[in-house]
């Protein structure tokens, strides 16, 4: 028989029994349906949480810290006031300097190093104070690489004098010490424009805290510009320095903001130079101590990110760079376990979603066997003629396929309905990820799926037409 | 003449045998006889005589338990159930009592519809059905769905259907059972005078020694043998 023959003889069978293809027909949509929109829905979690992950700070990016050194004791830094970092197992630490750097630039794959020194300082700015505003110096580099869209001003430039560029979340951090209100969550109004107001800096925080502590009255508008600390030994209030501002970060139109618009940014250089002046002869807060006390020569950088030239080579580089003594993290760990999480949802979803298909594939079978009993006499009188059997089983499969395509492409669509009427729900709730998420590859799946479905529930009740026995047309009924 | 030609049908000292709980139904108890090409015969006994067993197992519809079979050629009895639908498919055309037209086709679908078995491409199978349907006269009624047609009508219908991929043999199971006299009549008419036009072989089953006068040999069947081979004259009479 002809393949054409065949399709239109199986064809007009279904068209015979109109209500009974319709409704199994509609086994099939739900169960795709639900199928489809189930993993939907895991794929759109998979995609917002690694659009997230790659948001803060990409894939590629691994962040190196000092590590012990594969040294056993950890010993209390704690009990070091003015030292934020261990001391007393100092041979072991692994610190990161400028050595370090070129080690970790030599490794392969590396594309690039960056270093970043990370200070706390205090902010003042009339009534309002930010006791905890993260400052990091960075290269030139790194400070391009961060990817801020500027809206004011400039990025901060080499150079001897020390500038600050703001991260669009920075003002928000500004509080009322007396009341604990922070206006920008209150009013909605950032209390400080970098661009115009005059805010004050203090770089020693342990001195601005004996002083808070010990009850000294602050002295406001007190000296600016930078000049000697004069504060030596004694509960003076520690001095303070204007800053001058480079740029702000572009503020989002829809409010949000990225893992680097809380911070403030400057040249690494220019702050190492800075910071070495200001605590000339001390420690600089943050910074190793040795045992005595005393502040090394030079200063360790906080953090180095390096820069991986593929995201398959991150793990590889990151085990080596452990292998040398440092700590080293890096998003694609969370990646692998986000996404790990991600498929036991979408496989949980999807489950639930096939209980209903295999309802739909269970419909198609007993909807097959009644075709089959109904017509056993047409079947017989076919085998007569001489149709061959597995032409027979041919157009029952084909019935089975036709159904499950129908539903395929009809659950397809459907399921795009749905999945617009969850996004837009979700977009109304004010959520900005789209939560279901139907890619090519499901669709065609999906409908590939049903067809083979429909076949795998018509293969029983098709051989069992195969096999009728062709007396079944003799006997008269 | 036509006698020294090697016999369409052969069959050798068939059997069947049903199993019916403890007892054994003999069917058919050693049949033998031969058919040979353009001959019209038929098969007459009553109900339970064993005869539309051996129509069924020359039309290959039926294994039988002991003997052979060969039919153009070929011994059914060693055929798989797949080969011997490929032979039906090739060799014989089938008229069934109740007519057996599918009901969603029109005459000329259901005429054609061998062809469509056979791979035939659609415009020449139309061609030749329409052909077919001209020859029993049914030429206005090539639209009509079976359940527009008479009895008689329909079965003209399976008659054209039966010859459409030109036979050599051709099975008749009480092709006249559901039909009243005078049809009947009409309908073994044009039977006759179409297999005789073609020399084709009929076989036809039927308990009514009226209708199996048509024939040109009748095997009288009782209780599974063939009891009594009568020749009738016509086979001379109309050449």
């Amino acid at each position: 028989m002809r393949w054409l023959d065949l399709l239109r003889m199986s064809l007009s069978s279904l068209f015979k029994r109109k209500v009974r293809t319709v409704l199994t027909v509609l086994g099939v949509v739900i169960g795709t349906a639900s199928i489809v929109v189930m993993i939907s829905l895991g794929l759109g979690l998979n995609k917002s949480a690694t659009d997230q992950i790659e948001e803060y700070g990409g894939l590629t990016t691994i962040r190196v810290q000092e590590g012990r050194g594969g040294s056993s004791s950890y010993s209390g830094g704690a009990t070091v006031v003015f030292s934020a970092s261990s001391s007393s197992s100092k041979d072991q630490v692994m610190r990161l300097d400028d050595a370090s750097l070129e080690v970790l630039g030599s490794l392969s794959h590396v594309k690039s190093v960056s270093p970043i020194l990370q200070i706390n300082v205090i902010a003042k700015y009339g009534a309002y104070l930010n006791d905890y505003m993260q400052v990091k110096g960075m290269t030139q580099e790194g400070l391009e690489g961060l990817g801020f869209e500027i809206g004011e001003g400039t990025l901060p430039q080499p150079g001897s004098e020390l500038t600050f560029f703001y991260g669009n979340m920075v003002a928000a951090d500004f509080y009322n010490p007396k009341t604990y209100d922070y206006p920008y969550y209150s009013t909605g109004e950032a209390p400080v424009d970098f661009t115009k107001d005059t805010v004050f800096f203090i770089f020693d925080r342990d001195a601005y805290y004996a002083t808070q502590n010990s009850g000294g009255s602050q002295q406001t508008g007190a000296g600016s510009g930078s000049g000697d600390n004069s504060g030596n030994g004694s509960q003076q209030p520690p001095k303070k320095y204007l800053i001058p501002t480079a740029g702000v970060e572009k503020a989002a139109e829809d409010g949000s903001w990225g893992m680097n618009s809380s911070s403030v940014y400057c040249d690494l250089d220019t702050l190492k130079a800075t910071l070495k002046r200001i605590f000339r002869n001390k420690a600089i807060p943050g910074q190793p101590t040795t045992s005595s006390g005393k502040p090394y020569k030079e200063i360790y950088y906080s953090q180095v990110d390096v820069s991986v030239d593929d995201i398959d080579h991150v793990m590889e580089v990151q085990e080596q760079i452990k292998a040398l003594g440092y700590e080293a993290y890096s998003n694609i760990e969370w990646l692998e376990a986000t996404q790990e999480q991600y498929a036991n949802i979408q496989a949980m979803l999807g489950g639930i979603g096939a209980v209903s298909l295999l309802v739909a594939a269970i419909g198609i079978t007993n909807t097959m066997m009644m075709s089959i009993y109904e017509r056993t006499k047409e079947i017989g009188v076919m085998k007569v003629l001489g149709c061959d059997m597995r032409n027979i089983q041919a157009m029952f499969l084909m019935e089975a396929a036709y159904i499950g395509l129908l539903g395929g492409i009809i659950g397809l669509g459907l399921s795009y309905g749905i999945s617009a009427v969850i996004n837009k729900v979700v977009a109304a709730s004010g959520n900005m990820a789209t939560l279901s998420l139907i890619p090519p590859w499901l669709a065609g799946a999906a409908v590939v799926f049903a067809i083979v479905i429909g076949m795998a529930a018509g293969f029983f009740p098709s051989r069992r037409a195969m096999k009728l026995s062709p007396l079944a047309a003799i006997r008269n009924e | 003449m036509e006698q020294r030609e090697r016999p369409v049908i052969r069959v050798r000292d068939l059997y069947k045998i049903y199993r019916v709980g403890e007892t054994r139904v003999r069917a058919l108890n050693g049949v033998d006889f031969a058919i040979q090409r353009g001959e019209f015969c038929s098969i007459v006994g009553a109900s339970g005589s064993g005869k539309s067993t051996l129509l069924n197992m020359l039309a290959g519809l039926e294994k039988p338990t002991k003997g052979e079979i060969v039919i153009a050629g070929e011994h059914l009895e060693k055929k798989s159930e797949n080969e011997l639908v490929r032979f039906r498919r090739e060799h014989i055309g089938f008229i069934f009592q109740s007519f057996n037209l599918m009901p969603t086709m029109t005459a000329l679908e259901n005429v054609a519809l061998p062809l469509t078995f056979q791979g035939v491409a659609k415009e020449v199978r139309m061609k030749k059905a329409a052909a077919l349907l001209d020859l029993v006269g049914l030429t206005k009624y090539r639209n009509h769905r079976p359940t527009q047609m008479s009895g008689g009508q329909q079965q003209r219908v399976g008659i054209a259907r039966a010859l459409v991929v030109d036979p050599e043999i051709v099975f008749a199971d009480e092709p006249t059972g559901n039909l009243d006299f005078r049809t009947s009549n009409e309908v073994m008419e044009l039977m006759r005078t179409i297999v005789r036009e073609k020399r084709q072989t009929l076989v036809m089953v039927t308990h009514d020694n009226h209708l199996a006068g048509f024939a040109d040999r009748i095997f009288h069947i009782l209780d599974g043998k063939i009891v009594n081979i009568e020749e009738t004259r016509q086979a001379e009479q109309s050449e």
